[in-house]
C-alpha cells in the first residue's frame, strides 16, 4: 500500500493576481509524520487546498498514490482535520454525527451508518478518549475535546493521509501531548501525516520531516537537517522574535555555547551549542 | 419636439415627483457609500420592510407617516439586538427573521383595514399622488439627513474603516454607529415614499456600488455616488411620465443599467479592462 | 366546545379551503425543510433575493405563453447566477451584488408589469392567494413541493455536510459544485412552489423563521428538521383557517404565527438551557 503524495511543480495564483504558492515540488511518503511550518500567508493553507482539490494548481500538478485527486478523494485517500476557526460550533451536530460524517464516503446513496460504520465511530472515538462525549453538542466542548473529536473523524475515514490544519492552537499541553502521541502511533501504523503549523517550538519534538515554505520550498528534509535556523529566518523572513544569548552572557567560564530563542507567538524553538552547530534542545532536555 | 420634451414639466405633480426623488436619490446614494463597503445590504432591505406596520399604523390613525415609520424601524433594531444577544443564530437569519416579521404584521393590519391605507403605495411607491404633508416630510428628513451627512461623513469613515483607529482618536464610535443607523432609517422612510419598500435597497446600494467600480478615492466616490442618485431619481421620474410606468420600477431599472454600464466598460476595475489584464 | 369544533370542522365544507389546506400543508413542508439548511447556510439574503427577483420572470413567462412556473423558475436561478458571475469579475462585495441584482430584476418586473397587459394580479403574486387557487395551480406547485421535499430529505445528510464544512464534503469525494448548484436550484424550486400561497415578499419568511425554531430548540439536525417542519406546518394550517374565519390575508397571518412560535421557543428555551448550563457546572 502506497500512500504518497507527489507535488510536481505546483504553483497557485488567485484570480486577483495574488500568488500564493511557487512551483513547489515534493514528495512525501507514508509512515512519516511531517511538519508544515511558515508564517501567516506563506501559502500553508493554499498547499493543503491544493492536495485536496479545492484549488487548482496554475500549473503543475499533484498526484495521490499515483492517482488523480479526484479519484484518490474517491477512494477515501485523504482526511483532513480542519482549524477550529473554520467550523460553525454553533451547527446543531453531536460529536457523534461529526465523527459520523468521516464515513459518508463509505456509506451508500442515502448514508445509511451500517455496522461497520457505527463500529468504525465508536472506535475512533475511543481512541481519542471521547467516547463519553458522544451526546454532546460540538459547541459544548472545550478546545482540546474540539480538536479530538476532528481528529476521530479523520480516523473514523480510514485514511493513509491525514492533513491537520494547525492542530494546536487553542488546545491545552495535556490534549497536545496525547495528539502527539496519538500522531506517533498512527505513523508507526504507516500513515502518512501532515501538520500545518507556526508553533515551531514543537515541531522538533513529533514531526519526522520539515517542510519549510514561504510561497516557495525553502526548505525539506528531515528535522536535523533542514530545522536550521538558517533555513527558519528564509522561511520566516522578519517576522520571528529572534534571541541569541552568547557564552558570555551565560556563565563566566570559557565555554562558547550560545543559546538562540526563535518564537513568533507560542512555544519557542530553542538551540544550544557552539555557534553554528547548535542543537535543538527538548523542554526537560539535559545538555 | 421640444414641446413634447416639455410636457411633463406642465403638470405640478409631476415637477414635484421629479424635484423629490432627485433628494432622495442624492441622499439615498451618499448612504450607498457606506453600506455597499460594510456589506450591509441585507440590513438596507430589512430597514425598508420594517418600517412598513409603523407606517400601516400611522395611516391608519391620521398621523404624520414619518414618525410612525421610525417608531417601527427603532423597535425593529431592538429586536434584532435581543435576539442577537440571547441566540447562536447567524445575523443573517436573525436580520431576516425580524424583518419579515415586522413586514407581515404591517400587512395583517392593512388587511384587517383595507379602506384606510393604500397597500400599494407603501409597497411601490407613491410619488405621483404623494400629498403635500407627505412632500414636507420626505424633504425635511433628507435635507437635515444630507446636513449631518455633509458635516460627518470623514468621520463616519474613520469609524467604519478602522474602528480602534477611530476609538484611539478620540471619536465617539458608537455614538456615530448610533448616529449613522438612525440616518439610515430616516432615508428608507424618506425612500419608501419615492419607489416603494421593495426597491429602496437598491437606491440604498446601487449608486454606491456603481462609484466604487470608478473610482478608488473615497470623497470622489461620494460625489459620484451623489451625483448618479440625484440624476437616475430625476431623469427616472421625468421618464416615468412618457412610458406611463411605475416610477419606483423605472428609477430603480435606470441605476441598475448603469451599475452594468460601469461594470463593463470602467477605466480601471471594468470587465474590458479586466480582461485584457488576463490577455495581455 | 362545539362551536370550537364546528369552527375547525366548517372549512372542510367548502372544496376552496380543501386545496387552500392541502396547498398550505405542501408548502409549509418544502420550506420548512429548505429554512434548516438556508439559516445553517447563512443564505438568508440569497432566500431573499431568488424569491424578488422571479417577478420577472413571471411577466416574460406569460408573454411567451409559457408555464408561469418555468419563467420564474428560470429568472430565480439567474440571479442567483449573474450574481456569482458579477462578483467574480468585480471587486464590488457579494452581498452588495446580490442586492443590485435582485432590486434592478425586480424593478424591471414591476416596469413590465404596468407596460404589460396580464392576467396577473400584482397583489397576488406579491403576497400570494391561497384561498383563490385553482385545482391544476395545486398539482402543479403541490408536486413540485412534494419532489423538492423528497429529494431534500433523502440527501439530507450530503446537504447537511456541504452547509458544515464544505471541504470535509470535498474531501471525502462528495461532488461539492453541484450540491452547492443543487441547493440553489432547490431554493429556486421551493420559491416557484409557494409563489401561489405564500407570494414572492412573504416566501423568505416561511424560509427562515421554521429553521430558526428548529435551531433553537435542538442540539442535533434530525431534531431541527422534526421541530421545524411541525411549527410551519401548524402555523401554515392555523393560519389559513384562521384567515378564513377572521377575513384577513393569509400568508401574513401564516408568517405572524410562526413570529409567535419563534418567541415562545426562545422564552422556552431559555429555562432548558439554564438547566443544562446547571448540569454542566455540577
Amino acid at each position: 500500500m502506497n500512500s504518497i503524495i507527489e507535488l510536481h511543480d505546483v504553483s497557485v495564483t488567485y484570480p486577483n493576481g495574488q500568488s500564493a504558492l511557487k512551483a513547489v515540488s515534493s514528495v512525501l511518503q507514508n509512515g512519516t509524520i511531517y511538519g508544515l511550518v511558515g508564517a501567516n500567508g506563506a501559502g500553508k493553507s493554499t498547499l493543503f487546498k491544493a492536495i485536496m482539490g479545492f484549488v487548482q494548481p496554475t500549473t503543475g500538478y499533484v498526484r495521490i498514490a499515483g492517482k488523480q485527486i479526484k479519484q484518490a478523494l474517491k477512494e477515501n485517500l485523504v482526511s483532513y482535520v480542519p482549524q477550529t476557526e473554520e467550523v460553525d460550533w454553533n451547527f446543531p451536530v453531536l460529536v457523534e454525527d461529526v465523527v459520523m460524517m468521516g464515513r459518508y464516503g463509505h456509506m451508500g446513496f442515502l448514508r445509511r451508518p451500517s455496522k461497520d460504520d457505527r463500529k468504525a465511530v465508536s472506535e475512533s472515538l475511543d481512541r481519542v478518549g471521547m467516547s463519553d462525549f458522544k451526546k454532546r453538542q460540538i459547541g459544548e466542548l472545550s478546545g482540546g475535546q474540539k480538536k479530538r473529536v476532528f481528529v476521530a473523524r479523520a480516523l473514523a475515514q480510514g485514511s493513509r493521509i491525514i492533513l491537520l490544519d494547525e492542530p494546536f492552537t487553542g488546545v491545552d499541553i495535556r490534549t497536545e501531548d496525547s495528539l502527539i502521541n496519538l500522531f506517533r502511533s498512527l505513523a508507526s501504523e504507516g500513515h502518512l501525516i501532515l501538520v500545518s503549523t507556526h508553533n515551531l517550538g514543537s515541531v522538533p519534538s513529533f514531526c519526522d520531516e520539515v517542510m519549510l515554505i514561504n510561497k516557495e520550498l525553502v526548505a525539506h528534509g528531515p528535522v536535523e537537517t533542514a530545522f536550521t535556523e538558517e533555513n527558519l529566518i528564509k522561511a520566516f523572513g522578519g517576522m520571528l522574535r529572534h534571541h541569541r544569548l552568547v557564552g558570555t552572557d551565560l556563565h563566566k567560564d570559557e565555554d562558547s555555547r550560545s543559546v538562540t530563542v526563535l518564537t513568533d507567538d507560542e512555544r519557542p524553538l530553542v538551540l544550544y551549542g557552539e555557534e553554528g552547530v547548535e542543537k535543538i534542545t527538548q523542554p526537560g532536555d539535559k545538555t | 419636439m421640444m414641446e413634447l420634451l416639455l410636457e411633463p414639466f406642465a403638470y405640478n405633480y409631476m415637477i414635484k415627483a421629479i424635484w423629490v426623488c432627485a433628494l432622495v436619490g442624492g441622499t439615498s446614494a451618499f448612504l450607498s457609500s457606506y453600506l455597499m463597503l460594510k456589506g450591509w445590504s441585507l440590513m438596507g432591505d430589512a430597514l425598508a420592510h420594517s418600517i412598513v406596520p409603523g407606517v400601516a399604523l400611522a395611516y391608519l390613525l391620521a398621523l404624520p407617516y414619518a414618525i410612525g415609520a421610525l417608531f417601527a424601524g427603532l423597535l425593529a433594531s431592538l429586536s434584532m439586538v435581543i435576539v442577537k444577544q440571547k441566540t447562536k443564530l447567524r445575523e443573517d437569519a436573525t436580520i431576516g427573521l425580524i424583518f419579515t416579521a415586522f413586514f407581515s404584521l404591517g400587512l395583517l393590519i392593512v388587511s384587517i383595514n383595507p379602506t384606510s391605507v393604500n397597500i400599494q403605495a407603501i409597497i411601490l411607491g407613491n410619488i405621483l399622488a404623494i400629498s403635500d404633508d407627505d412632500v414636507l416630510q420626505v424633504v425635511l428628513i433628507s435635507i437635515i439627513c444630507l446636513i449631518i451627512l455633509c458635516l460627518k461623513w470623514k468621520d463616519l469613515v474613520a469609524v467604519f474603516f478602522d474602528e480602534n483607529h477611530a476609538r484611539s482618536v478620540g471619536l465617539q464610535v458608537s455614538a456615530l454607529k448610533i448616529l449613522f443607523f438612525t440616518l439610515l432609517s430616516a432615508a428608507c422612510v424618506a425612500a419608501l415614499q419615492t419607489v416603494g419598500a421593495c426597491l429602496v435597497i437598491a437606491m440604498m446600494i446601487t449608486p454606491g456600488a456603481t462609484a466604487y467600480l470608478l473610482t478608488d478615492k473615497f470623497s470622489r466616490l461620494i460625489m459620484i455616488a451623489v451625483a448618479l442618485g440625484t440624476s437616475t431619481s430625476a431623469i427616472g421620474a421625468y421618464l416615468s411620465y412618457f412610458m406611463d410606468a411605475n416610477p419606483g420600477g423605472f428609477i430603480v431599472s435606470l441605476q441598475t443599467v448603469i451599475f452594468l454600464i460601469a461594470f463593463v466598460f470602467a477605466p480601471k476595475y471594468g470587465l474590458i479592462k479586466r480582461k485584457v489584464i488576463v490577455h495581455g | 366546545m362545539d362551536s370550537l369544533v364546528a369552527a375547525l370542522i366548517e372549512p372542510f365544507a367548502h372544496d376552496f379551503m380543501i386545496r387552500a389546506l392541502v396547498m398550505s400543508s405542501l408548502i409549509g413542508t418544502v420550506c420548512s425543510i429548505f429554512s434548516c439548511f438556508l439559516v445553517l447556510k447563512g443564505w438568508s439574503l440569497m432566500g431573499d433575493a431568488v424569491s424578488h427577483a422571479v417577478l420577472p420572470g413571471l411577466v416574460l413567462a406569460f408573454v411567451a405563453g409559457i408555464p408561469l412556473v418555468i419563467g420564474a423558475f428560470i429568472a430565480g436561478l439567474f440571479c442567483a447566477l449573474a450574481t456569482g458571475y458579477l462578483k467574480e469579475n468585480s471587486r464590488v462585495k457579494e452581498d452588495t451584488v446580490m442586492g443590485i441584482v435582485f432590486s434592478g430584476m425586480f424593478a424591471l418586473g414591476l416596469v413590465l408589469l404596468t407596460k404589460i397587459e396580464t392576467d396577473l394580479h400584482l397583489m397576488h403574486v406579491l403576497f400570494g392567494n391561497v384561498l383563490g387557487i385553482s385545482q391544476s395551480d395545486l398539482i402543479e406547485a403541490g408536486s413540485i413541493a412534494l419532489i423538492c421535499s423528497f429529494i431534500m430529505l433523502i440527501k439530507r445528510k450530503d446537504l447537511m455536510l456541504f452547509c458544515f464544512d464544505p471541504a470535509q464534503a470535498n474531501v471525502i469525494g462528495l461532488p461539492v459544485k453541484v450540491l452547492h448548484t443543487g441547493l440553489l436550484v432547490l431554493l429556486a424550486l421551493t420559491i416557484v412552489s409557494s409563489l401561489k400561497a405564500a407570494g414572492i415578499i412573504l416566501v423568505i419568511a416561511m424560509l427562515i423563521t421554521p429553521g430558526a425554531i428548529g435551531f433553537l430548540l435542538s442540539r442535533s439536525f434530525g431534531k431541527m428538521l422534526i421541530i421545524a417542519y411541525i411549527s410551519s406546518l401548524f402555523s401554515c394550517l392555523a393560519g389559513t383557517i384562521l384567515s378564513f374565519h377572521m377575513d384577513v390575508a393569509t400568508a401574513p397571518l401564516i408568517v405572524v404565527i410562526q413570529t409567535v412560535l419563534f418567541i415562545l421557543a426562545l422564552t422556552f428555551r431559555k429555562k432548558n438551557r439554564s438547566q443544562k448550563g446547571v448540569q454542566h457546572v455540577g
